[in-house]
Parts: structure tokens; C-alpha cells; sequence
């Protein structure tokens, strides 16, 4: 028979080396047991968390110790990550600014995200004109999740910078595979953050105004994970903006040769950085505030136990999309902690958000965060505060364009180019500038590149930076807008095994039954818009999440144009995203779903307000200080309490705020990659997916080791027999398995692997209150 | 893995003490494919017959349950013409009724089962279902001849026989599942029995 001639084959004939293999494994296995065993609670934890254990036999037990010492280093790490920029990914180098016109810029984009909704992970920069853009995605092939985020920066710096960018990317190429290490390595948290230095060279030298948000993604996970895994919606935007900063550090480095070459402004280069690093502190910020969601979320999750009938259904299929739409204004450093503090004081709407809150951020981390956003401004002072005065007035275009106007005669100007934002298209400068520029940039060139070279060390600015935020000079720094469009489309099936096998970072985001809970706030002067609608007819949460931070820029003359051309940019931004929440909210019953009709025009009122800075752009060196608006404005819910917001937030020395009168929508066309939210939604489809408990839940479980007294030897779910001292977990039933093969199984799933009786029940009386 | 320890001691059980009626054999050199033979029972339509199985085992297992699937062709209401299997314990809940202290010899057991006493109130092949409620006889004359006609001849026949057809349905039976496992790496099984 058929049978037995294969059975003797694979039994029998087992060639010697396989046999070797398989002892190995057993060895391995022993010794992972083993190690597990002695891993204390806190340890075992950490690792099951971050995903580490992996499966008995997989990895040898020195792998195992390397990977809990690496994971318990990640803080430190971190601190440290500033020098290590090599994992980040570039797949795409910045164009030349010849090619940079492309008019079908938005639907290639559409095109490589539809691959790269196939492939993984991918990031894109090209140019515009003075634009520049980067967008990056990423895609967990297992939980469907999608991340992509977009950064559009308004070029003021000379073409010279571009070059040097271009050479810093040459240098830099090790990106490809970086993207993969992230991918792959979500375990490995501290090296998220020398990803993110890496990544910074790049934006910093093409544009300064690419900021790299990839290196935000895989950060962020790990992130999460270290600081509390179970924040699973805020915490990735969170992360992502603390690569940015990083990212633009090594960009203010690299510029910085080059401007001094150019002209002798070294100065204004730096003046980038330093915008870049008050994202980070803004980004905070928003980790604090996403968090509530999620606390929200887990309540949902008890509820929606299966033992509530009612609930049932409604969980049984939880679809959380995240939308997060991120603009972060720039604020000044010292605004920033004011503002902080401010979001600190004020009580969140829901009382989860405090509770969460704490827990977030590590308060190590923020520091140093902080540190650094204020330093780089001191450095690079006053970059040409002189050339920012040129004739403000006129639209938004003609004023950018006075702008360029005014560097160009400087010899500043960038190649001009369509910008990917049509209404950016004021600031792009000719395209004779740029081949000009470029003809004198040789010689930069150089120069610039060995600026790159220090990128490194701009990098270890966080310690630099402390002792600059000290020495702050009152300078105006010259900071290029940038506009980050972070369209972050997540999926959070409760069941599903997003992160197969690894119960740490799976995220419960599950949304009770109230329908549209609409949030809508503003943080630091971004715009957060969060809302949540659930369908009960089809079972799906959608949460979204548009961040609008805007970030500021502080030169006098340039703040107001460039504040303009933000505004337009971001005005399209919101457009876009009206339509998508106008889709959602339409299906929608609830009241709320007005609102979210309104919420662009909403969002761009708010946005005005940023730019009620203008005057401040006149003092020249003195204007150090910028007044961070918009970071004092809050909005919340509603449209008034924006008003009232602005006047919370207190104007920084130079700086004052003043509401503008809101912007009617007018533009016609939505910028292209918006339509990439329809794409991922419609895009979504349901599933069964089976439901776990959350760590928490798991952790409730009582636990002891194994005793040889004890009568049942077997776990029944790796059918193997207990050892002496092996951990056990004993589910309410009285069942017991390998506290690692349960939880497993419990990540996933909600009764007991031998009778079937639901978990939950006593994990839910425990938890619930 | 533990899908690797777990399926040799499995593989051991099952070769040492097999269930009644029931062979299993790991296929080729991959460890995740494994054959099991389901002899028909008697006093079923399906007695004479034997009926071949293939059972893929997912990398998660035995956090996810076993893929099996009938390389035989079989008339029977749970059971359609591709050789998928309704049947909960290959289904992981909450739908379904996996759980890791199954395992591929009870599942197989209550595969067989499933031949001996048909679910037609969770039918997967509904006309057969309705033939099997509402008109027995004629269901039960059918799945003879289906039995006679492919689980018997191929078995009794010669071994050429069955190295001739085995490869073919194998490599059907592949296309098949590499198809399947792409829909699913996509988007997630649906599997109900509708």
C-alpha cells in the first residue's frame, strides 16, 4: 500500500542529517523551555510582548539571552541611535530637478501605492519645484494594516542644498534592505531610531522639507511595544514623529556646508533642523491624546465579550481604519513645553485619557525629545531673517513667489517646478534658477557632501542640543514649510493574527456601540480630528484620525507667504479628506455626521489661525523667539471652542495670535493621493476573525510552576509533558498548559483549549469594575 | 517550531496507534503535508471504499487548525467537489470548534464520523443534502456508485493504478491549494459551509 511505502520513507530511511537536525531542535527546544523558565515575569513579558520567543526549537537559547539583552538596551540604545544611521531605506532617489515635473505625479503615486499595497514597504521622494515630497508606506501583509505618509516640503533653501542631498543620498544607499530590517525586525527596537537619523540625511539634503516618515513606522512599533504595547492606534504616529526629527537634523548638517559655500549663511541652513525637531515635540503630544482612543477602545473590548449577548455581534467583526492626516506645524521648543503641559492640564474629554496617559510616555524619552527640538534653533540662527522680509502681500502665490523672488536674487533659489500642490505652485521657482543653480552648485556640490558627513554628528545633537537650547540666541530661524500628510489606514480585527504569533503587539481597538463618536481638537496648534463610527449592520469600526499639526514657519518675511501656501496646501489636504469623511459620515445616522461634512472647512479655519503671526516676522535676529500660535490653539469638538482655544494658548514673547476669519474651500481638485483613503477603504473587507484576550486579560491568569506532584503531566497544546519547573498557566476551568503555548492561544482565542469554556468570563469580572 | 515537535509526536501516535480504519503517513519530505486514508465504514454507502485525504498543516498549527481535503471523490453532503470538508473542527471558533488539544488523529476520527453520519442540516453540497433528507435511497445509490467508481477501482486496483492518478490529482490538488492559500493570504477564509 500507498501508505506504508511513504511511511517507511519518512520514518525509517530518515537521512543522518536530518536526524542531527531534529535532535538539534530538540535541544534547542529543551533549552528554550528552559530559559523561559528562568525568565523572570517581568522579562518573560517583555519578550512575549516584543515578540521574541519565537517557538520552542527555534532559536538557541544565546539567541534568546541576546535578544532579551537587546531589548531591555533599547532605551538606551536609542539615546544612543543618533550615530547610526544606516538602516534606513531609500528606494527612491530624489529626482533631479529637471525630471521633477511630472504632471501625472498623482496618479503615479496612486500607482505605486497599489504596489505597494501588493509589496510591502516602499519609500518615494521626488521633487517639485521648490516642493519636495517623500511618502512612505508600509503594509503588514498579515493584519492588512497600511501606513502612508506623505511630506510635502515648500523648498526655500538653494538648489545647492538639493545637490548636496542628491550626493548624501549616494552615500546613504544602504536603504533598500534597511526598509526590510524594519519590516521584519519590528523586534528590534532600539534600532528603530538610527533608522530614522539615517533616514533624515536624505529629506534634509533633497528639500529640507522631505521629512521621512518611514523610519516612523517601523519605530513606532517598537515604540509601542517598549513603552506600552497596548496602545496600538496613537502610538505608531507617535513614533513616526520622532524619526522625523531625527531625519532632520542630519538634513540641517548637511545643509549647513552648503550654505556657508554658497554664502556664507551657514546659519540658515541649520535653521531647517530646528524646525524639524519641534515636530517631535509636537508629535508627543498627540501620543498622549491618540491614547485615549485606545483606552477607550479596550472598554469596548470587555463589553463586547461574548457573553453579552447584545454586544456580541458587534464585536464579532471590529474594523478599526485609522486615518491620521499629520501636518505638524513647527512651534517653538519653548511653546511647545507650555503647550504640553497645557494638554496636560487640561482634562480630556474622556476620562480614559487620563488613566492612559501617564503610562504612555516614558518621561526619559520626552526629555530628550525635548532637549533636542530646542536645540537646533539656538544653533542655526538667523539664517537670513533679511531675505524673509521680502514684500509679504499679494495671494498666496504672488506672495511666494515674491519670495522666491527674493532668494533667487540671492542667489537662493531651487529649480522651479510644478509643485505637487497646484496652489504651492506661487513659491516653485524657474527652472533657469535652478539650472543656474546647479551649474554654481558643482562646486557646492562638494562641499555639501562633506557637510553630509557631519550628518552624524547632527545626530548626536542630543546632547549638543541641550547645551544649545541654553545658549539660545535670539535669532529667526529659517525654517521650510513642510506639510506631512500621514495617512495611516489600520485595520484592527480583534482575532486577527496581525503580528502572527506574537500577543504583544496586537492592538484592541474595538468601538462600542455608540455610533460616531466624533473628536475633533487641536493640539500645539495642529488640528487633531478624530472619529469613530461604527456600522452595526456590518460590524465595522472605522476610527479615523486626522492630525493636523501645522507647522510654523518662523522667518519673519517668509512666515507669512509660506504660512499661505501651507494653508492651501493644507486646505487641499483637508478637502480631500472631507470627502473621505463625508463618505464615511454619510452612511452614518448620527448628528455628528454634519460635522464631519464640515470638519475641512472646519480644519482649515483652524488652520488660519497659525498664521496670525505674520508681524513677528519683521524682527529680524531678535525675533528668536517665534510666537508658536498655533500651539496654543485647541479646539475641541466644536467649532467655537477653537476660538477659545487660541485664547488658552498663550503667544510666546514675540509672538501673538489672532484668529483669522475661515477660509471658504474653494479648490476644485483634491490633492490626488487623498483619493488613496478611498482606495484603502473600499479596499477593506471583512472577515471572521476569531477573538483574544488582551495581555492584560492573559496576564490576570494565575500562574505557577510545575510541581512533579501534580496529576495531569501533559500540556495538551504542544503535547508535551511538563518539566520540573516548567511555568504553567491555569485558566479559570482549572486547566493548565505552558503559560507560552496558552498564551499563544489566547491571543487569538477566548475559551479553553480543552473544554471550550470561555476565558473571559471570570477574566472580565476580574478586570471589569 | 512547535508545529515541527508537535506533528513528529502526532505522526508517532498516529503510527503506533492508529485509529480504526484510519492510515496516516507524512507526504514526500515536506513536513507539513501529511496523507491519511479513511477506509469507508460498513453498513455506509461508502463500505469497500477508500477514501484519500491530504492534510496540510499550517505554519501556526496547532494554533490553527489542520487543512484537510479529499483527494477521493465522495458524494456526500458535507463534502464537495473539490474535497473540502464542512466541518467545525477544521474550522477555528468561533465559528468554528478547533482547539489545540485536537489534534490530526481525533480530527481524522471524527472525519469518519462524518462519512458514517452526514450533517445535511450544514450542508456544503445543498442538492445532496436535500437528496440525503428527502430522498435517501436515491442518495444512498449514488454515493455507492460515486464509491465504486473512484474509492474502490483506484484501491483495489493494481499500484500502478494509483501512482498513475495520484500524481495528477497531486498536481491538481497543488494548483488548487496554492490558489486557495494566495485567496487566503489576501483576504482571510471564509469559510462557512453556505
Amino acid at each position: 500500500m500507498e501508505g506504508s511505502d511513504s511511511l517507511e520513507q519518512s520514518g525509517s530511511d530518515q537521512p543522518e542529517s536530518q536526524r542531527r537536525r531534529q535532535l538539534d531542535r530538540l535541544d534547542r527546544e529543551e533549552a528554550f523551555y528552559q530559559f523561559v523558565n528562568n525568565l523572570s515575569d517581568e522579562d518573560y513579558r517583555l519578550m512575549r510582548d516584543n515578540n521574541l520567543l519565537g517557538t520552542p526549537g527555534e532559536v538557541t537559547e544565546d539567541e534568546l539571552f541576546s535578544r532579551l539583552q537587546q531589548i531591555k538596551d533599547g532605551p538606551e540604545q536609542q539615546n544612543n541611535s543618533t550615530s547610526a544611521p544606516s538602516t534606513e531605506n531609500v528606494e527612491d532617489p530624489v529626482e533631479p530637478p529637471e525630471n521633477s515635473e511630472d504632471p501625472a505625479n498623482g496618479d503615479s503615486l496612486l500607482d505605486w501605492l497599489n504596489t505597494v499595497r501588493r509589496t510591502g514597504n516602499t519609500t518615494r521622494t521626488g521633487h517639485r519645484g521648490n516642493q519636495s515630497w517623500r511618502a512612505v508606506s508600509q503594509t503588514n501583509p498579515n493584519s492588512g494594516d497600511f501606513r502612508f505618509s506623505l511630506e510635502i516640503s515648500v523648498n526655500r533653501n538653494l538648489a545647492e542644498q538639493q545637490a548636496a542631498a542628491e550626493g548624501e543620498q549616494e552615500s546613504q544607499e544602504e536603504s533598500p534592505e534597511g526598509q526590510e530590517v524594519v519590516a521584519t525586525g519590528e523586534q528590534l527596537v532600539t534600532n528603530g531610531d538610527p533608522l530614522v537619523s539615517i533616514a533624515d540625511p536624505q529629506v534634509s539634503i533633497a528639500d529640507p522639507q522631505v521629512s521621512i516618515e518611514e523610519p516612523q513606522v517601523s519605530i513606532a512599533e517598537p515604540q509601542v511595544s517598549i513603552a506600552e504595547p497596548q496602545v496600538s492606534i496613537a502610538e505608531p504616529q507617535v513614533s513616526i514623529a520622532e524619526p522625523q526629527v531625527s531625519i532632520a537634523e542630519p538634513q540641517v548638517s548637511i545643509a549647513e556646508p552648503q550654505v556657508s559655500i554658497a554664502e556664507p549663511q551657514v546659519s540658515i541652513a541649520e535653521p531647517q533642523v530646528s524646525i524639524a525637531e519641534p515636530q517631535v515635540s509636537i508629535a508627543e503630544p498627540q501620543v498622549s491624546i491618540a491614547e485615549p482612543q485606545v483606552s477607550i477602545a479596550d472598554p469596548q473590548v470587555t463589553i463586547a465579550e461574548p457573553q453579552v449577548p447584545m454586544e456580541t455581534e458587534v464585536v464579532d467583526e471590529p474594523v478599526v481604519e485609522e486615518l491620521a492626516v499629520i501636518v505638524e506645524p513647527e512651534l517653538e521648543p519653548e511653546l511647545e513645553e507650555v503647550v504640553s503641559q497645557d494638554i496636560f492640564e487640561e482634562p480630556p474629554r474622556s476620562p480614559a485619557t487620563l488613566t492612559v496617559q501617564p503610562p504612555l510616555s516614558p518621561s526619559p524619552r520626552r526629555g530628550q525629545r525635548r532637549a533636542r527640538s530646542r536645540s537646533p534653533e539656538p544653533r542655526r540662527t538667523r539664517a537670513r531673517t533679511a531675505r524673509s522680509r521680502s514684500p509679504l502681500n499679494l495671494d498666496q502665490q504672488d506672495g511666494l513667489r515674491n519670495l522666491h523672488n527674493a532668494h533667487g536674487s540671492q542667489g537662493l533659489n531651487s529649480a522651479a517646478n510644478t509643485p505637487l500642490v497646484p496652489q504651492v505652485e506661487g513659491s516653485s521657482r524657474t527652472r533657469q534658477h535652478v539650472l543656474s543653480r546647479q551649474s554654481t552648485a558643482d562646486s557646492d556640490v562638494q562641499p555639501s557632501r562633506a557637510g553630509a558627513e557631519t550628518v552624524p554628528e547632527a545626530q548626536n545633537m542630543a546632547s549638543q542640543e541641550g547645551e544649545a537650547a541654553g545658549g539660545e540666541v535670539g535669532a529667526a530661524g529659517r525654517r521650510p514649510p513642510t506639510i506631512m500628510l500621514d495617512l495611516q489606514v489600520r485595520r484592527v480585527r480583534p482575532g486577527e493574527y496581525r503580528q502572527r504569533d506574537s500577543i504583544a503587539s496586537r492592538t484592541r481597538s474595538r468601538s462600542q456601540n455608540s455610533n460616531n463618536t466624533f473628536l475633533y481638537e487641536s493640539e500645539r496648534g495642529g488640528f487633531r480630528r478624530t472619529f469613530s463610527r461604527s456600522e452595526r449592520a456590518g460590524v465595522r469600526t472605522y476610527v479615523s484620525t486626522i492630525r493636523i499639526p501645522i507647522r510654523r514657519i518662523s522667518d519673519a518675511g517668509l512666515g507669512e507667504a509660506t504660512s499661505m501656501a501651507l494653508q492651501s496646501m493644507i486646505r487641499q489636504i483637508m478637502t480631500g479628506f472631507g470627502e473621505l469623511g463625508y463618505l464615511m459620515d454619510s452612511d452614518s445616522d448620527s448628528s455628528d455626521s454634519n460635522r464631519g461634512a464640515s470638519t475641512p472647512a472646519d480644519l482649515a479655519e483652524a488652520l488660519n489661525n497659525p498664521d496670525a503671526t505674520p508681524a513677528a516676522s519683521a524682527a529680524p535676529v531678535a525675533d528668536a523667539d517665534e510666537p508658536p500660535v498655533a500651539a496654543g490653539v485647541r479646539a475641541r469638538t466644536a467649532e467655537s471652542d477653537i476660538d477659545e482655544g487660541l485664547a488658552t494658548a498663550p503667544p510666546p514673547s514675540g509672538g501673538r495670535a489672532r484668529p483669522r476669519p475661515p477660509i471658504s474651500l474653494e479648490e476644485p481638485s483634491s490633492l490626488p493621493f487623498l483619493r488613496l483613503a478611498h482606495f484603502f477603504l473600499l479596499n477593506d473587507d471583512d472577515e471572521d476573525q476569531p477573538q483574544g484576550l488582551t495581555k492584560e486579560q492573559i496576564d490576570n491568569l494565575s500562574m505557577r510552576n510545575f510541581g512533579e506532584s501534580d496529576a495531569l503531566t501533559t500540556c495538551s497544546v504542544c503535547i508535551t509533558e511538563y518539566a520540573e519547573g516548567n511555568k504553567l498557566r491555569k485558566l479559570p476551568c482549572s486547566h493548565e498548559y505552558h503559560v507560552h503555548c496558552i498564551d499563544r492561544w489566547l491571543s487569538e482565542n477566548s475559551t479553553c483549549p480543552i473544554c471550550r469554556r470561555a476565558v473571559l468570563v471570570s477574566a472580565n469580572r476580574e478586570s471589569v469594575v | 517550531m512547535q508545529r515541527a515537535s508537535r506533528l513528529k509526536r502526532e505522526l508517532q501516535m498516529l503510527s503506533t496507534e492508529p485509529p480504526p480504519g484510519i492510515t496516516c503517513w507524512q507526504a514526500e519530505e515536506r513536513i507539513d503535508v501529511i496523507r491519511a486514508q479513511i477506509v469507508g465504514g460498513t453498513g455506509t454507502p461508502y463500505e469497500g471504499g477508500l477514501f484519500s485525504l491530504e492534510i496540510n498543516v499550517p505554519e501556526r498549527y496547532p494554533f490553527e487548525p489542520p487543512k484537510m481535503r479529499f483527494l477521493t471523490p465522495i458524494y456526500h453532503p458535507n463534502i464537495d467537489n473539490s474535497g473540502r470538508i464542512c466541518h467545525d473542527a477544521l474550522k477555528l471558533p468561533p465559528k468554528g470548534a478547533w482547539k489545540p488539544s485536537l489534534n490530526i488523529s481525533t480530527v481524522l476520527s471524527s472525519i469518519q464520523l462524518l462519512m458514517t453520519e452526514p450533517n445535511p442540516d450544514d450542508p456544503l453540497m445543498a442538492d445532496i443534502s436535500s437528496e440525503f433528507k428527502y430522498n435517501k435511497q436515491l442518495f444512498t445509490e449514488k454515493a455507492r456508485k460515486w464509491t465504486q467508481e473512484h474509492a474502490v477501482q483506484k484501491n483495489v486496483g493494481a499500484v500502478e493504478g494509483n501512482k498513475e492518478n495520484t500524481p495528477d490529482q497531486k498536481a491538481s490538488s497543488r494548483k488548487r491549494e496554492a490558489f486557495g492559500t494566495h485567496q487566503e493570504a489576501v483576504e482571510p477564509p471564509k469559510k462557512s459551509c453556505v
